[in-house]
């Protein structure tokens, strides 16, 4: 183990404290939980339309990236820009 | 190390309410690499639903359509009355076929509100709202059965002269289920699983019996809507390694896709709190986030609002109407959708990132409802009035959440001494390393 390898490991305890202190605090809080409205609430929807016109823009070449920047597809109440449609 | 607590957490964003909830019963460490006392009580079993059948709710005072009593019951554990004069048994008028609920969702056009105050049949002007001079709460009593009521959050006793006038009276009720020996019995087990770090003085004064029946006013809502979604989503083309050894790094090659999806969707008794107290979910200064978590309710077996139903238990008044509620069901119904359409997109790999959200509602139709909840409530002190614990118990299907405080020092010294433990290890291998 090199040291540039091995000095990472000394995040381990502060790590190890600020995880357990904060999975302990929401086990007895609970301040993460609220309804399930997504997947709760009786839905009915049509199938879904518009794969059929995804459309390759661009390439991405050598990102140490796991995932899409801002991946927001599973954060379904972190709100984007707003289209107004015709509410009423 | 941390030698001051992590601050509470934001009211927006990652750990709060408005984050998408953890799995059911998930636990966001690995129980077993933790010390024996704490893997315990993170590890007992869940409550359970305790059915004794021997407390009965005094909900229901209407008249026995057989022989015109007024010694009527619910039958416990279910949604029937009964006279225990001719023991004739019956179920009351249901809202849903009285209002035509769920029922052509997908036709709805337009705002439709029920009559709210319209259609009442029984006498209200029994109903009192108290404003609790403890905390503030607006609580309304039907006078016709109670003459004096304690406050459901924090257990003061109402006097006359805290009368304010009537506010909305709902369009239905949804009767008690559980009963409040099950009641006793969950909110129990809920705390046994969190003592080892709960606050001395909650410890001390936690007594389960003092748990109370409360009706919680909310807007049940159906919605016709169209939405559509667009952003860029990618595939991964390839993925290799450069470097040797421990300086080995992955890389990723991608196509990136111009993404957009449109669905047509129909939700069927979406809740809403329709107090804005209980809608405020900042949990830096409340905890209604616990009552929130409780829904659903099963709202098809709600029967048209009878204020009998009010016998010896309190309720809260409704002071958000359509228009106010309006922005939060939009909220919700994109949330949804987004939700729909993840699935469409599970070929990008590599996710994908929403840049603009369209929503198009078509048609609501908007049902008061008054909700059962057994709430037991701790009043913690502290700055800017302390903060107010509850332990609710949904009144029909029994899901129990609840905020426990917490004893500060205690936490932070269990994980310093696990941090440290960690930090021991690390400085070992670190120093068999180099
Ligand atoms: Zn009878
Ligand atoms: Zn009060």
């Amino acid at each position: 183990m090199s040291s540039d390898g091995g000095m990472w490991l000394l995040a381990l305890g502060p790590a190890g404290a600020t995880g357990l202190y904060w999975a302990l605090y929401r086990y007895y809080r609970n301040t993460d939980k609220s309804h399930d409205f997504e997947h709760e609430t009786a839905v009915v929807a049509k199938p879904v339309t518009g794969s059929e016109r995804d459309q390759k823009v661009d390439e991405v070449k050598g990102t140490q990236e796991k995932r899409i920047s801002g991946d927001n597809v599973r954060q379904y109440r972190q709100r984007v820009k707003r289209i107004q449609g015709d509410s009423g | 190390m941390p030698t001051t607590p992590p601050p509470i957490p934001p009211p927006t964003g990652p750990g709060s309410p408005q984050d998408v909830p953890p799995p059911r019963g998930s636990v966001p460490i690995d129980p077993a690499t933790l010390p024996q006392p704490i893997r315990d009580e993170l590890q007992a079993p869940d409550p359970v639903a305790i059915d004794t059948s021997a407390a009965e709710l005094k909900d229901g005072l209407n008249r026995c359509p057989k022989c015109g009593s007024t010694e009527i019951r619910q039958k416990p554990g279910t949604d029937l009355l009964i006279c225990q004069y001719c023991r004739h048994e019956w179920h009351g008028e249901g809202v849903e076929e009285e209002f035509g609920l769920g029922e052509g969702i997908d036709q709805l056009q337009g705002t439709v509100i029920a009559s709210g105050a319209k259609d009442i049949k029984a006498d209200t002007a029994s109903l009192m709202t108290f404003k609790c001079p403890g905390c503030g709460a607006e609580v309304t009593v039907n006078t016709a059965n109670a003459m004096t009521a304690r406050c459901h959050w924090c257990r003061h006793v109402f006097g006359v002269n805290e009368q304010v006038p009537n506010g909305a009276v709902p369009d239905a009720v949804l009767p008690f289920h559980i009963k409040k020996d099950d009641a006793v019995a969950r909110i129990s087990q809920f705390v046994d699983k969190r003592r080892l770090f709960a606050l001395k003085a909650f410890k001390e004064q936690f007594t389960p019996e003092n748990v109370v029946p409360v009706y919680l006013p909310y807007m049940i809502v159906d919605g016709n809507a169209s939405a559509a979604v667009a952003g860029h989503g990618e595939i991964e083309t390839r993925c290799y390694t450069q470097g040797s050894d421990d300086k080995k790094k992955t890389y990723y090659d991608a196509d990136v896709y111009q993404v957009e999806r449109q669905i047509d969707f129909t939700v069927d008794d979406l809740p809403l709190e329709s107090s804005s107290e209980r809608g405020n979910l900042d949990t830096r200064a409340n905890t209604n986030n616990i009552i929130n978590t409780i829904l659903p309710f099963d709202t098809k077996n709600a029967v048209k609002w009878n204020a009998s139903y009010l016998a010896g238990i309190t309720s809260e008044k409704r002071d958000m109407d359509v228009e106010k509620l309006r922005p939060r069901l939009e909220d919700e119904l994109l949330s949804i959708a987004r939700a729909q359409v993840e699935k469409s997109v599970s070929r990008f790999d590599r996710g994908v990132r929403w840049e603009q959200e369209q929503l198009s509602v078509h048609g609501t139709r908007w049902v008061s409802m008054y909700l059962p909840v057994w709430l037991y409530s701790y009043h913690q002190p502290g700055p800017n009035g302390g903060m107010l614990h509850y332990i609710a118990v949904n009144g029909r299907t029994g899901e129990t959440m609840g905020s426990v405080p917490v004893e500060q020092w205690k936490l932070l010294m269990a994980a310093l001494t696990v941090g440290t433990f960690l930090e021991a290890i690390a400085l070992f291998l670190v120093g068999h390393s180099s």
